[in-house]
């Protein structure tokens, strides 16, 4: 009986020892790591020329302080802009084009522009893998001049997304109001 | 109003039937019958027989097995039976007529020293008020989760995620102020998450045991609201193979489950025995009336083997068991910032739902593994004297799915080893004495992975010794314990590469005083006062960030205290002989420093959105409450019987009601039985109705996104009867919940802003036990 009890209690003490051993807390991961979109980047152009970039920025990501940088959008009256959405993760200070990603998973995924208060007329001009609108790009035509704000949203929608869908379809991965001033 | 006419009637029809069923006393009647074991059917002689009711008396069993009682009047009678070998059973007899035979089946379940003496020692925890959850309840419950089965314990309810994660809640409280103790061994996993289900496999034990109100000193000290008991059936000792084969179907949401169970104690080798247990489940997409809910279904698979050795002054225990889930959490409810919440709740129907059926457990879910070590050693000395250490070490990897979006890694990663050493000195079967000591240590260590930082790392000890004492004479037992806990925790944080320490000490004194006041063989009065005391856990004080499946922002508070909690509790449980049973327990709960997670102003504002945020505070709390129980049998084949429970939550700062509380319940009950004799292999036909009333105690300071859902009342069907196939037996049971699909939402469902509760459901059960 002794050898058996003494087996099995080193057996439980190494299986123990070894797990505990295998575990750092004390080397914990880096907290300002993560995987969210942190920054949204507007390209809008005319023909060749670059008209503005306009950018929304929250290096935290989520929690921590609000977004850090939210650029108002001033665009001409009447013009007609094509307009590049980027999307990047900032992680421990690095940052990457994570638009080829959500290009990728074009199927679930479509971006919805929604201006209030402002004379702009916006269209989504790209197609996912299933002929859905995916909004990477757009054209954007300005009204007259006046101010309001453009509602930039991306929205999640696994299995549910179909040809024509209401903003509301989805869980948001990006939802940001945008200042807009055509002057 | 339909509902309360219901319950109404229920009071009405409950209260009037039995006076048709009046008795003529004539004291000439003869009963006779059979003591058998009811796994071997072989003859128990020396069985007692305790009769009480219209004649109190009692007899014994011959050599056959055989008993004869006569000069009886007629009435009803609760007989008590008990033999050495086995666990004694109580059975009500309505007596008419002379000539009346019985077969009294006892399971044979003790038959060696250390057993009485586990009994023994259970006794000694008595006075601490609790309720068990075994025989045919346990087995109506056989399938699923450890919460759902609970709900049958009158005071416990369940916190729910859905439709899969059930969290057991006590006299209002749950997470980390309800201990679980499964198979001995104090449960540690990422408990402080109201959507983290425990992680034990139901089929593992043969009872539950819930201990109501704090005291529980022999097991930890933050038991603030009570402790749940999973408790195996002792090791087989009769040299055969045994055990049960189980298979159930759940019709709602075509869930499978399968369990098997062998066990056997070694011919050659008598002192050996082993056990070996698994059991498999799986079921998808759960039905409301009016839609599926995409995502909603699971995978379980558990295993669990034991090893004993038992000698007259030594035994030992080694048990392993690990329980695998995958838990699909519902789409529709998943909801990211506040605008998608606002969408979600106005919505008739879930918005983002397939509605149609599935098994495929797709993001968000959860992925759960836990798994248990332990080695239990008994040192039996003279003079009723032993000592027992239990090592064990449990490993807790659970993982979080979001919604996927960068890569495929789970949000969540978190991974908790707990290594625990108690040991105790007892000595129990002194009259009127019993003396139990010991001391406990805890080191846990946890470490997070993942894409998202939620609580921190941290190592943390746990070191506490206790002493309780009992004493028992006349019509009175008295119980009084002691217990000190130091707690030591070290966190570490890593900000963009600068690690950082913090260290942290909690130290308490808990206590319990409890008596018993035996009136008379129908009244028994129980009184019991605990102070309690509760470090605050990791979450509390250190979380930071979104909340996987709540999509809240969880905000802590490293400054946070201890919360200390004064107990109280009385119970009166009278039985009249034969027909009446009733207990009554009312509870004061006074928690000071309760921590609480309050929803504050302004949301937090991200890039997705802005989000819901809530803050760990802390606050005064004064739970009072009322449990209460009542049956009466209405002649030998029908019974009658309803429960409830009520709570009065306050928080004494803000003179307001405590959010997410549950609401008062009531549950009616008619049983009928076929047969003479009520025990477990009786057929039956149970009606409850449970009754939940709508919550009208919500805190008027904080604003919720909906009203609490009006009051409803379900009404669910249970039957179950043994079979012979091929000489074999077997036991077929169904249960019907929610027989008439009806539509309703439940307070302490956190998804019932989203969708409706589970439809109606048939749950199919085969048993065979060998």
């Amino acid at each position: 009986m002794q050898p058996f009890l003494f087996r099995s209690a080193a057996f439980l003490g190494i299986t123990s020892l070894l797990w505990v051993g295998c575990k750092k807390a004390d080397n914990p991961n880096n907290e300002t790591e993560h995987e969210s979109i942190n920054k949204v980047e507007l390209t809008f152009r005319q023909g060749a020329i670059t008209a503005g970039v306009f950018v929304v920025e929250d290096a935290d990501g989520d929690g921590g302080n609000p977004p850090s940088r939210i650029d108002t959008i001033r665009l001409n009256p009447s013009q007609a802009y094509t307009v590049d959405t980027k999307v990047f993760t900032i992680s421990a200070g690095t940052t990457r084009d994570i638009t080829p990603t959500i290009l990728a998973q074009g199927t679930v995924h479509e971006f919805y522009y929604l201006p209030t208060g402002v004379s702009l007329t916006i269209a989504k001009t790209d197609r996912d893998a299933n002929n859905f609108p995916l909004g990477l790009a757009s054209t954007w035509t300005s009204g007259g001049a006046g101010s309001g704000s453009v509602q930039v949203k991306l929205m999640h929608k696994p299995l549910l997304k179909g040809p024509n869908d209401a903003p509301t379809v989805g869980h948001s991965d990006i939802e940001i109001a945008m200042p807009v001033k055509i002057q | 109003m339909k509902n309360r006419l219901f319950f109404l009637l229920w009071i009405v029809i409950g209260g009037s039937i039995p006076s048709l069923f009046a008795q003529t006393p004539s004291c000439s009647l003869t009963l006779s019958g059979k003591v058998v074991d009811a796994s071997t059917g072989e003859a128990l002689p020396q069985a007692t027989l305790f009769f009480r009711g219209a004649t109190s008396t009692s007899t014994q069993s011959n050599a056959s097995g055989q008993f004869s009682i006569g000069h009886l009047c007629a009435g009803n009678y609760t007989v008590e039976i008990s033999h050495v070998d086995c666990a004694p059973v109580k059975i009500l007899v309505q007596l008419a007529k002379s000539d009346e035979t019985l077969l009294i089946r006892l399971p044979h379940r003790f038959n060696e020293l250390e057993e009485v003496q586990v009994v023994g020692q259970r006794s000694a925890s008595t006075l601490i008020i609790r309720e068990e959850l075994r025989g045919k309840r346990i087995e109506e419950t056989r399938g699923l989760s450890l919460g759902e089965a609970l709900r049958q314990v009158n005071g416990v309810q369940v916190l729910q995620t859905g439709s899969t994660i059930f969290k057991p809640v006590i006299h209002g409280l749950h997470s980390q102020r309800v201990l679980m103790l499964n198979n001995g061994v104090r449960l540690e996993g990422q408990q402080w998450g109201s959507e983290h289900a425990p992680e034990i496999d139901p089929f593992t034990a043969d009872r539950f045991t819930v201990l109501k109100g704090a005291g529980a000193l022999r097991y930890g000290s933050d038991a603030i609201a009570g402790a749940i008991l999973a408790e195996p059936a002792p090791m087989p000792n009769d040299g055969r193979l045994s055990g049960r084969a189980h298979l159930g179907y759940f019709t709602n949401n075509r869930q499978d489950v399968a369990h098997l169970t062998l066990q056997q104690q070694l011919a050659k080798l008598p002192a050996w025995s082993w056990r070996v247990q698994g059991t498999y489940k799986r079921g998808g997409n759960t039905k409301t009336p009016r839609y599926w809910l995409y995502n909603s279904g699971l995978e379980e698979a558990d295993l669990a083997v034991t090893l004993a050795y038992r000698k007259a002054r030594y035994r030992s225990e080694w048990y392993a068991s690990l329980v695998n889930t995958t838990l699909g959490l519902f789409t529709g409810a998943h909801i990211g910032n506040l605008t998608d919440l606002q969408t979600a709740i106005q919505a008739d129907k879930p918005v983002q739902n397939i509605d149609r059926f599935s098994y495929t457990i797709d993001r968000p879910r959860q992925e759960v593994r836990h798994m248990l070590l332990k080695w239990k050693q008994t040192f039996l000395l003279p003079n009723h004297q032993r000592i027992v250490t239990t090592l064990s070490h449990q490993e807790n990897i659970r993982k979080e799915f979001d919604r996927a979006l960068l890569t495929n890694r789970p949000e969540l990663d978190l991974s908790i080893g707990t290594t625990m050493l108690d040991a105790s000195w007892e000595q129990v079967h002194t009259d009127p004495t019993a003396t139990t000591a010991g001391i406990s240590i805890t080191r846990q260590e946890n470490v997070w992975s993942g894409s998202r930082f939620f609580i921190p790392n941290f190592v943390s000890w746990n070191v506490a010794a206790y002493a309780m004492e009992r004493y028992a004479k006349g019509r009175w037992s008295l119980e009084g314990g002691l217990r000190y806990d130091q707690r030591f925790q070290e966190v570490f944080r890593n900000n963009n590469g600068a690690i950082t320490s913090s260290k942290q000490r909690f130290g308490n004194l808990s206590t319990l005083g409890a008596a018993q006041y035996r009136w008379n063989t129908n009244w028994q009065l129980s009184a019991n006062m605990a102070l309690a005391w509760r470090a605050p856990q990791i979450n509390e004080l250190f979380v930071n960030g979104l909340h996987h499946g709540t999509s809240n922002f969880e905000i802590g508070d490293p400054n946070l205290r201890s919360e200390r909690a004064w107990n109280n509790n009385i119970q009166v449980q009278y039985q009249s002989d034969s027909t009446w049973t009733f207990d009554l327990t009312v509870y004061h709960n006074r928690i000071y420093d309760f921590i609480n997670l309050i929803p504050v102003l302004p949301p937090t504002l991200t890039i997705r959105g802005a989000y819901p945020t809530f803050r760990f505070i802390q606050t005064d709390a004064a739970l009072t409450g009322v449990d209460l129980q009542a049956t009466r049998w209405i002649g030998p084949r029908f019974q009658a019987g309803m429960k409830g429970s009520f709570l009065f939550a306050r928080d004494r700062r803000l003179g307001d009601w405590l959010q997410q509380m549950p609401a008062h319940r009531v549950e009616a009950e008619w049983s009928w039985y076929w047969g003479k004799q009520v025990d477990a292999q009786t057929r039956y036909l149970r009606l409850s109705v449970p009754y939940v009333f709508e919550q009208t105690q919500v805190p008027t300071s904080l604003q919720d996104y909906l009203p609490p859902p009006p009051a409803y009342a379900l009404v669910n069907l249970n039957f179950a009867t043994p079979l012979q196939i091929w000489k074999q037996s077997f036991t077929f049971g169904v249960t019907v919940y929610n027989l008439l699909n009806e539509r309703y939402r439940d307070y302490m469902n956190r998804f019932r802003y989203f969708n409706d509760e589970v439809g109606r459901n048939i749950h199919v059960r085969l048993t065979y036990k060998f």
